[in-house]
């Protein structure tokens, strides 16, 4: 009885930040799912099922290959530039941790991640800028010819890879951080007395023992990575009036899809097939770091 | 193997010295055990000898070579840690071939000579498994076979028993000691547990605040300590002290508590001390039930019967006396009995100073 009088209790406790989370989170999830098998055109009252056919559609659409291409190679390039660095950068930061400059180390690489996005998308773009950016300068000195980043097709993911990759930094030099402190100061000791060289340690002690950080990061920043918009959008689309041509991702194709060409079922497949490779992806990095990770 | 010496060496951390002036010499093969209470410098000087700490002042040389300024890799020495420190992401073996894989051997040197170890420390079922699926003692074990299987010139032991439960820390002690006898190698070990420095050194260097306060063997450390803090130290449980004065009553001299117990003092100990005033320090073991009227009356506070020996805590006019007594006791607390040190057992030391006078 009283089991149950706590338990109704509990539910009734826990009522209020469920149906917040079921209204924001679940409800437009099942919203998706159910709109990708019908077609609306936003205005409309009657939306007509259509099973499949959205779907059947993308994989012929030249448009969402190209966006899903572009965002798979941004995802991905993210990933390989942001885990390696990050991990690098925490360990000699965490090497200078007792430095008076260590708060400034820190500080300094997780500023990107919290300053808002568009104005640091500007001031990459002016960068990038093939007359007036500094980076065109910089390789002058060195003897190479100014380069169009953003309006050249394949440097301008590159472009969105770098911004990206900058603003992903950060948080994951972050986690890296904690899972340093983390990690018990005698095994570096031992390593130390057993000949190790720091790179060594680093190498056989340190990548191995962070593999669960290592997870949770490149989950987060693939995840993050298969969503970007905003910096492709400021850095190069021409809705910001500029580069000839524009990086086109998933995300930005699904708005124009949505509310420029009013296909919400369409757009909303899109979001579906975002999903499925995310999800897949996730599972398939959790069960390739698990199995050797699982052992610490 | 090879001999240490540590000479002068001193260390602080910031404005605190944790090391002043400390000089010991390791005899080559020998078993050498720092202990002292926690705070006492004994890990600091060993994490030194190690060169996991910079050496301030002073030398250290093992083998004969000054090892101050030598990479803790090329030192030749292996360490046990106290929370063993093994990889968690390696097996066993791997982890008791590391510094080998390190040096460059072959895989097929490496697999043999970790066999070989394993064999001795009776790890071989053990190779293929992970740290966290061993138990303390087998931890323990590996962690050793990690240091053996180098084949260093000295070993050093940082409280390597000290998270095992009781009975395996007395399993692991007789382990350790037939294995430095088997293997001979030069030992340096640190421990706060004065039974673990008793029953495995051949040499005890007791520590306290960076300074060392006695060395000697351990029988020699409890026979004549040289000041009350390892008379103190050394013994459980700990010696029983006094202060007093001495007096001469019928023509010998005797030590008078300020509490009025008396006991009877050498002649030759009376000479020495001169008219200072002095602290009489007498082992647990050696008070012993004296017939009625001959010792001194004393009414029991607390009786601990063990088994195997009876603790005795007693008080005699303002004094309090620990005694362990062989035989069995009927009496209760409350009830009196009468107690009185063993021939020559009596301990006395300087009051202002703390140093033992006399032999």
């Amino acid at each position: 009885m009283l089991r149950r009088k706590r338990w109704r209790f509990a539910m009734l406790a826990i009522l209020p930040t469920l149906a917040i989370f079921a209204w924001v989170r679940i409800y437009p999830i099942a919203e998706t799912l159910r709109l990708s098998v019908h077609k609306w055109d936003i205005l409309s009252k009657n939306k007509p099922f259509i099973g499949l056919a959205n779907f059947r559609e993308l994989f012929s659409d030249r448009l969402f290959i190209e966006a899903l291409t572009n965002t798979a190679i941004i995802a991905f390039g993210v990933l390989l530039i942001t885990i390696p660095l990050s991990l690098v950068l925490a360990a000699l930061i965490h090497h200078r941790a007792r430095s008076r400059l260590a708060g400034f180390y820190e500080t300094a690489i997780f500023i990107p991640h919290v300053v808002s996005l568009v104005p640091a998308a500007m001031a990459w773009k002016w960068i990038f800028d093939a007359k007036l950016g500094p980076l065109n300068n910089l390789l002058g000195w060195f003897g190479v010819a100014p380069k169009a980043w953003l309006f050249d097709p394949v440097l301008a993911v590159v472009c969105v890879i770098v911004l990206c990759s900058w603003q992903a930094l950060g948080y994951a030099v972050l986690i890296y951080l904690v899972g340093f402190k983390s990690l018990p100061v005698s095994l570096y000791e031992a390593a130390k007395l057993d000949g190790a060289t720091g790179p060594q340690s680093f190498r056989l002690i340190s990548v191995p023992m962070l593999k669960p950080i290592t997870l949770y990061v490149s989950v987060v920043t693939l995840v993050s990575g298969f969503n970007v918009y905003a910096q492709a959008f400021v850095l190069a689309s021409d809705a910001q009036g500029a580069p000839g041509r524009q990086v086109r991702v998933l995300v930005l194709d699904m708005l124009e899809n949505s509310f420029r060409n009013y296909r919400v079922g369409y757009a909303a497949s899109e979001a579906v097939v975002l999903l499925l490779i995310v999800l897949l992806l996730t599972l398939m990095q959790f069960s390739f770091l698990r199995e050797k990770g699982g052992r610490t | 193997m090879a001999a240490v010496e540590i000479q002068n060496v001193s260390k602080a951390f910031g404005k605190t010295e944790i090391i002043r002036q400390v000089s010991v010499d390791v005899p080559d093969g020998a078993f050498v055990v720092l202990v002292g209470p926690s705070g006492c410098g004994k890990s600091t000087l060993l994490r030194m000898i190690a060169g996991l700490e910079d050496i301030d002042s002073g030398v250290i040389r093992i083998g004969g070579r000054a090892i101050n300024d030598v990479e803790p890799k090329n030192r030749d020495i292996a360490m046990v840690f106290q929370n063993y420190a093994l990889y968690p992401h390696l097996s066993i073996a791997e982890n008791m071939g590391f510094s080998l894989r390190l040096a460059g051997r072959s895989k097929a040197e490496i697999m043999e000579r970790v066999a070989e170890t394993a064999r001795i420390l009776g790890l071989s079922q053990y190779l293929a498994r992970y740290p966290r699926q061993l138990s303390g003692g087998q931890r323990q074990r590996v962690a050793m076979g990690r240091a053996i299987v180098r084949n260093p010139q000295v070993f050093l032991f940082d409280e390597p028993l000290s998270n095992l439960d009781a009975k395996l820390r007395v399993q692991m002690r007789a382990e350790l000691k037939e294995l430095h006898a088997r293997l001979k190698t030069t030992t340096v070990y640190v421990t706060h547990d004065q039974i673990e420095a008793m029953t495995l050194a051949d040499r005890i260097v007791v520590m306290r605040d960076g300074v060392v306060e006695q060395v000697g063997a351990p029988l020699e450390l409890y026979d004549r300590p040289a000041n009350t803090f390892v008379a103190s130290f050394i013994g459980s449980p700990a010696m029983n002290f006094l202060e007093g004065s001495l007096s001469r009553e019928n023509g010998a001299a005797v030590f008078v508590s300020a509490g009025g117990t008396r006991f009877p003092v050498t002649a030759g100990d009376a000479a020495k001390a001169g008219d200072v005033a002095v602290t009489y320090g007498i082992r647990p073991e050696h008070l012993v039930l004296a017939p009625d009227g001959e010792g001194t009356e004393a009414e029991i506070a607390a009786l601990e019967p063990t088994g195997s020996e009876t603790h005795v805590v007693a008080r005699t006019g303002g004094d309090r006396l620990m005694a362990v007594l062989r035989e069995r006791i009927t009496a209760r607390a409350g009830d009196t009995l009468s107690l009185s040190p063993s021939p020559g057992a009596g301990h006395l030391f300087e009051t202002a100073s703390g140093r033992r006078i006399g032999a």
